[in-house]
Formats: C-alpha cells, structure tokens, sequence
C-alpha cells in the first residue's frame, strides 16, 4: 500500500531536452547574480552618475536582473519559449517537469507536480521561521534588561523590519502554501492544479523574493520598519529598493497562485464534488486566495509608487511635490489588513477539518463555517483605517471604520462556535494536531479580545503605537495562527511521509511553545499597557520586569520550536509507520496511497456524500 | 442518556464558567488602573474607564471558551491509540447558532455604543478659550511654543483645568505625539498640522513620547511634562527666555 515514489525510480530519466534538463535551484541563483552583475554594469553604463536617485536607479536594476536571471536559470520561461520557436512541450517533458521518476532531485527544480510544490513550500515556511525567529531572538536579547545594546541601534532597527517582513510571509505561506498545495487538489479530486506550470512560478518568484528581502541586511539593512511609511522610508538606503523589488514579486507569486487556486477550485472538482460536499479546509484556502487577489495589488501599487518617487522624481508619497505619505499609509493598510485573514483563514479551515475528523463528528453548521469565513473576507476589506485612527487623516471617518472593525468580531465569534459545536459531545481523539488545536482556541480568545480593545477609538488612543498592540497581533500570529499552521502539519504530515509526527517531541514542544507564548506576550502587554511604545531598542527602567520576562517567554518559544523543528526532520523518514489514512478520515486524501502518485488518482473519483459521516464504513477505508 | 448520544452533565460546566467569569472581572476591575499610567486628564480617565467596562464585557466570554475547552478535554478526550468509535452526527442546531448570533450581536452592540458615545466625548471641546501649544517634532526631539509669547520650550508646562489645543507638525519625517498620561495621541506630519485637545485635570509630572517609528534615535525621543497651577503656569511663561 505505501509504495513510494523514490522506490520505483529506477533512475528512467527521460534522456534529451539539453540545457533545460539541467536547470535547478543552483542554475538559478547563478543566472541571477549574473544577470544582477549585468544590470548593475548596464545601469553604472547608461545612467547620470550624478545627484542622489543614481543608488537607487542602480539598486532596482540590479535587482531586477536578479529576479529576471532567476527566473530564467530556473526555467520559468522555458515552456513559453519553446512555444514561441514552435516547439511545443512533448509528453516526456511534460512528465520530466512534474518530476517523474526524479527521485529527490525534484524538489531542487521548477517542478510542476503539485504535491512537489506543497514540499517545497514546506522547506519554504521553516527557512523563513529560521530567519525570522533568529531576527526575534536578536530583538528580545536586545531588550532584556534597559540600555543594553547587543545590537547596535541602526542594525536593531533593520531587524525590526526585516524580522516583521519575513514572519508576514512566513505567516501566509504557512498553510497555504504546503497544504493549499499538497492536499487541496486531491481533497477536491482534481489530478493537479489547473495551471501546474504556474504554480511552479509561485514558489519560485517567492523564493527569488525571499533571496532579495534577506540580501536587504547586507546592502544597509531597511532601518525603516516593515510598514516603512513615508516620509521616513526615504531615509532609508538602497535597502528600500529592495525592499520595494521584494514585495512587487511576492504580489506576483502570491497573484499567480490565487488565480490558480481560484480556477483550479472552480473547474477541476470531481464528478459529486458540489461546493457543498468539498472538505472545509479547501474552502478556506478558496477565501483567503480570493481575499489575497484583492489585497496584494495595493501593496504591489504603494512599492512602485515608492520606487518611482526613489528614482524618477515622482512625488506620488512626497509633500513637498503635492503628494502625502497618507496615501501610502492607505494602500498600505489596505493591503495590511486583509492580509490578516489572508493568513488566517486557511488555519482556521485546517482546524475546523482536524475537529471533526479528530471528534469523529461532522463539522458543526456546515453553512456557518463558510459563511463566517466569507463575512470576515468580505468585512476585513472594509476596515484598513482602523490602523490610522491616530495618524489625523480624516477624523470624520473614525466612527465609521469603528463600526465596520468591531463587526469584525461577529463571524470572528462564529469561529469559536463551529469549533466547540464541532468537537461538543464528541470522541476527541488526543492526537498532537488536536492538542494544538486547543491550544489555538485558548490564544485566539486573547487576540480577539484585545483586538477590540484597540478597534476602540478611545482606547487606541492610549494604545496605539505600544508594546500592547505588538501582544495583540502576535497572539494573532505566534499564539493563533502558528498553533493553527503546527495542527495543521501533525495532520497532514503523514500524508506527505507516510509516518507520524513524533508524538512525544511535538507535545514537549506544545507546552515550551504555549507556555512562551503566554509569558512572552502576556508580559508584552504589560510594558504597553505601562506606555512603552513599539519599536524601542532601548527603554527605561519602568518596563524592567516585563521586557526581562517577554525576552525569557522568547527564548522557551525558540525551545519549542528547535524541538519542534527536530521533529519535523528526524520524523520524516524515520518516524512511526503511518499508513495511508491514519486518522480514519474520509475525504480523498486519504483515499489515495502513501505519498500519493503523479496525478493522484488510477480512477477518477466520484463523490456521493461529504467527507464527514464517520459512523459509516466507507467503501474504500 | 445512552452512550451513543455522548451527553454529559453540564454542572462542572456552568461552575468553571462562572468562576473564571469572577476571577477575569476581578482582574478587569483592577488591573487597568494599576497598571496604566496615572490618570492626568479627563481623556486618560475616559480610557482607563473603557479599558475596565471592555474587560468586564470580555470576561465572561472569555470565560466560556476556557470553561468550554476545559470541560470538553476533561469530559470528551480519548486517549486510546486506535482510531475513537463514532460520535453523534449532530450537523445543524438552529437554536443554537441563532442564540449564539444574537449573544454576540449583543455584545458588539452594546461596545458599538459605549465606543461612539466615549468617542464623542473624547473629541468633544469645551470651546471656551483653549490654551494652544504648537508642537514640533524633528528628529529626534520636541519642542513646545506658545503662540502669542515667543516662548520656546523641551519641556511641556501646561495650566490645570484649562483645555489645551496641541496643534502638531513635523520638521523632517513622521513622529507620534502621545502625552503617556492624558490619553491622547496625533501624528505629527511634515507640512500638515494636526490637532488634538485635553484638559489636564491634575497637577504633577508626566510623559511625552513618540509613538511612531522615526528613524536612528526613536526610542530617547522622549520629554518630560508638567501640569501646574495658573499661576505658576504664567510665572514659568514670563521666565522663559524670549525668542523673537
Ligand atoms: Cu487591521
Ligand atoms: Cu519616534
């Protein structure tokens, strides 16, 4: 039952197919740094080395040549090349690029086999945990005790930003990018993605983006913070172009898979897959890839508009030149909140799935939990100038975007519903995903809570800008969505390996985790709440205690996770046998064998009922 | 009840609910005016206020998640290796989501009203001859003048129970103008002026600090304040060194 892949290889590449056959991850970070080289030598060439936007017209050339040459050592442009000489893909590349028969070797190339991608997303999230959590460790060293200076204050502030950049990402791609990949196709029945070629650019604009972000750090760093608002973004150095190029890249990686996921989820589902039968998990990859159609594009306009006023003289964000960083701080929120349910609904999905097939019980009002998770797509676009209530633009419409936040909490509280009335009654099975999934609810309670604190005009008034708001949004990610992202690969890992998560290092790590979580934040709201404000390297002797506590809470965070992390790598091949389906759930997943084969299905599945009628055998256990 | 409809009884339920519920309003009551800054102002007592009546509406909420989830572990958990017999197929309940949908209207409803109401308070001016204070924010320190004196300062003096209008600017980039302990905060914008108003109602010392990121020095952008009699208030502004 568990054949794998990588048993059945017997090394039958298919021959031919020259220079394209070569290209890996190696390729393309060469072709990168040397296309980089070459529009830095065709910018210094070509450009008026005179007055201050030479840096920086010099810094997006470059990189630019980067994320050109990167997609081209990759292979990116492969297909649409050979298309243009007349030469289409035959059958045998088509197979060679889903990775067949490739053995691991796939994994390092533009592989189009949806369950590849969903692995390398995986990689993905826990490189950008890595950065971003020894970013966290640097910060909260930095402030263990008043007037210590671990880092130097300038490379503090660039930590900040960066540290704020990466975890964003990581969040997003946390569990959509592995398991929207992995798992959404088959539970859906599909045999791949609708644009599989397009997926592989997904991840490799990411990864391209995720190569400058860092590089960032060594060109001057981006001593702005991660929202880097005008006008002191403009005091930052070339690290801002980078930054700009980052994130004009990640809105075409995260737009090319929307519309990927968004078509592959409306034309590819099984014959019986009616809406109302697809597993929940795929229903909140489906809000939030539509939610982040809808919310990237701004960010992707505010960083060329900030890129134009760096290098061309534009003054789309400059007072002096009629233009108002207001309308940065707009498209940026505009973006910046729906971004939060962009990487929270596809936890939320995985965990309404883990508490019914953890229960044994359906998923309780079905309609309730797709309808919550729609309101709050819809609602989370109508709300971005609560994160501006204090900035003087427009007071006017304070009472308004108070009103539209605080609704916010409504379909939020229906969560919680579908969740308790999910597990209520029913035979919890005390499994690692469950016991993350508990810890969630009990974190997620928080940030909710104090979330509508901050809502509050009156009391952001107080509290914006503090330490309080940094506990809020990181019970929202580090307390909810972590936890939901960690239940979410207990549940599915097994799929992916064929084995168990360790059970005994994921729970040691549950407790390091949640307990750092409380102390951290807990004690994190204190120091606001006493009115430290965010983005201090240094403070008084009043916020002692506190930010000695929060930096020890850290440390038991980082405990967990490297346990955690041990699990993850140590588990993957010699961990406890699983078999194909180990939690006895019904939707297809698990149906198919262990890892699942190149287009998932021998037949064609057809679906009578939804995946949730656990007191019945099903016919194909 | 039979085993196959899973029903416990709801007892341990409603007393974990309730004693959480008392021991989170307990907090609410207290921990909001012992923790926060002192109070120095009609808007800072409008926050403190709000912090207490948003934490006593949360508690109980709160409280059902945590009576809930506790009561569920101890109540429902199955801790066998093998995979757990079927539960009981319960897909809808309209009562329950119904009430639940109302509850939570409710609530946010009732925050709805208390949050304009306090927000028309908060913004609400007396209007009767306010004492204005031009603030300047430049990286990374604040100056205070007072328009009509030629007066200049680093330090902010302010007159007891007279409202004050701040009029804010910038030199360079984006500072946050946040008096610690009179509850208001403006940004302070390049070629832009924004206003806030207060009254201070106690006299003492207090804090001003910058509460948006502004570049190498932010977290020492910080001065002290204080609030003083009429009186000393205008012996301090006859003392200052004129700047014309
Ligand atoms: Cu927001
Ligand atoms: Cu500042």
């Amino acid at each position: 039952m568990t054949t794998t892949l990588e048993r059945n290889a017997t090394a039958q590449i298919p021959k031919g197919g020259g220079l394209a056959r070569r290209q890996n991850f190696g390729t393309a970070v060469v072709a990168g740094v040397v296309f980089a080289y070459l529009f830095w030598l065709i910018a210094h060439l070509t450009l008026d080395s005179t007055g201050r936007p030479f840096g920086d017209q010099v810094a997006t050339f470059t990189g630019l040549g980067w994320l050109i040459g990167f997609w081209i050592g990759i292979g990116a442009f492969n297909g649409p090349f050979r298309w243009l000489l007349g030469r289409d893909h035959s059958h045998a590349d088509d197979m060679y690029y889903a990775g067949q028969n490739m053995g691991k070797a796939r994994y390092w190339k533009f592989t189009t086999d949806h369950k590849v991608v969903g692995v390398q997303y995986i990689v993905v999230t826990m490189v950008l945990f890595g950065v971003g959590g020894i970013l966290a460790m640097a910060i909260r060293t930095n402030l263990i005790a008043p007037g210590n200076h671990f880092v130097n204050q300038q490379v503090y502030n660039s930590f900040i930003a960066i540290h704020g950049m990466v975890m964003i990402l990581a969040m997003i791609v946390a569990v959509a990018g592995p398991w929207g990949n992995f798992v959404m196709p088959i539970m859906i029945g599909a045999r791949d993605m609708a644009f599989p070629r397009l997926n592989a650019l997904s991840l490799w604009t990411l990864v391209a983006a995720i190569g400058l972000l860092v590089t960032t750090l060594a060109v001057g760093g981006l001593p702005v913070g991660w929202v880097v608002m005008d006008p002191i973004s403009n005091q930052a150095g070339i690290g801002m172009d980078f930054f700009a190029l980052t994130i004009i890249a990640f809105t075409v990686s995260t737009t090319v898979a929307g519309v990927n996921t968004i078509t592959t989820m409306m034309t590819m589902r099984t014959k019986g897959m009616t809406l109302e039968r697809m597993p929940i998990f795929t229903w909140g990859v489906f809000m939030a890839a539509a939610l982040g159609l809808y919310a990237f594009p701004y960010f992707l306009v505010a960083e060329s508009f900030q890129i134009l006023d760096r290098t061309s003289f534009t003054s789309f964000f400059v007072s002096t030149g009629g233009g108002t960083g207001w309308l940065q701080a707009n498209l940026f929120w505009l973006m910046g909140h729906p971004e939060v349910y962009v990487i929270l609904l596809p936890a939320v999905g995985a965990l309404f799935e883990i508490a019914a097939v953890m229960s044994r019980k359906p998923v309780f009002s079905y309609r309730t939990a797709v309808g919550s998770m729609a309101g709050l797509a819809g609602l989370s676009a109508l709300v971005w100038a609560h994160h501006m209530f204090t900035s003087g633009w427009a007071p006017t419409l304070g009472g308004p975007f108070m009103l539209t936040t605080e609704i916010i909490s409504i379909p939020t509280g229906l969560f919680f519903l579908v969740l308790i009335g999910t597990l209520w009654r029913g035979h919890i099975w005390m499994k690692l995903p469950t016991i993350w999934l508990f810890g969630f609810m009990a974190n997620f309670i928080i940030a909710g809570i104090t979330g509508i604190y901050l809502s509050d005009i009156p009391l952001d008034d107080q509290l914006h800008g503090t330490m309080f708001v940094t506990a809020h949004f990181h019970y929202v990610f580090v307390g909810s969505v972590l936890f939901g992202a960690i239940a979410a690969l207990a549940f599915w890992y097994p799929k992916v390996t064929g084995r168990y998560l360790n059970e005994y290092l994921g729970r040691i790590s549950f407790w390091f985790v949640f307990v750092g979580v409380q102390v951290t934040f807990l004690a994190m709201f204190v120091s606001g709440l006493r009115g430290m404000p965010r983005r201090y390297a240094s403070y008084s002797i009043i916020f002692e205690h506190t930010n000695f506590a929060s930096t020890i809470g850290a440390y038991t965070i980082m405990i967990g996770m490297i346990i955690l992390g041990v699990a993850l790598v140590t588990s993957w091949n010699k961990g406890e046998p699983s078999g194909p389906n180990p939690w006895q759930a019904n939707s297809l997943e698990w149906m198919v064998p262990t890892p699942p084969p190149l287009e998932n299905f021998e037949v064609q599945p057809v679906i009578t009922e939804d995946p949730y009628n656990f007191d019945k055998e099903m016919v194909r256990r | 009840m039979s085993d196959q409809d899973n029903k416990k009884p709801l007892k341990l339920f409603f007393w974990l609910w309730a004693i959480i519920t008392v021991a989170g309003v307990a907090v609410s009551l207290w921990a909001p005016g012992y923790l926060m800054p002192r109070s120095m102002s009609n808007n800072m007592h409008l926050t403190i206020l709000t912090m207490v009546v948003f934490s006593v509406a949360a508690a109980p909420v709160a409280a059902g998640v945590y009576a809930a989830s506790i009561y569920m572990l101890r109540t429902w958990s199955y801790r066998g290796d093998d995979v757990p017999p079927p539960a009981p197929v319960i897909r809808e309940n309209n009562k329950v989501v119904a009430s639940w949908l109302l509850a939570s209207t409710v609530l946010t409803v009732f925050l709805l009203i208390w949050g304009l109401g306090a927000l028309a308070v908060d913004n609400s001016s007396t209007g009767k001859n306010p004492l204005v204070v031009d603030v300047t924010g430049q990286q990374w320190v604040w100056s205070f003048s007072y328009p009509g004196t030629h007066v200049e300062s680093n330090q902010l003096y302010l007159p007891e129970n007279r409202e004050v209008e701040f009029r804010v600017t910038s030199d360079d980039v984006t500072h946050g103008f946040w008096i610690v302990n009179m509850g208001v905060q403006v940004d302070a914008n390049p070629g832009t002026i924004t206003t806030i108003h207060t009254t201070p109602n106690r006299l003492g010392e207090f804090t001003v600090r910058c509460e948006q990121f502004c570049g190498l020095n932010h977290s020492f952008m910080d001065t002290e304040g204080f609030v003083v009699s009429t009186q000393n208030f205008n012996s301090w502004l006859a003392a200052q060194p004129q700047r014309s």
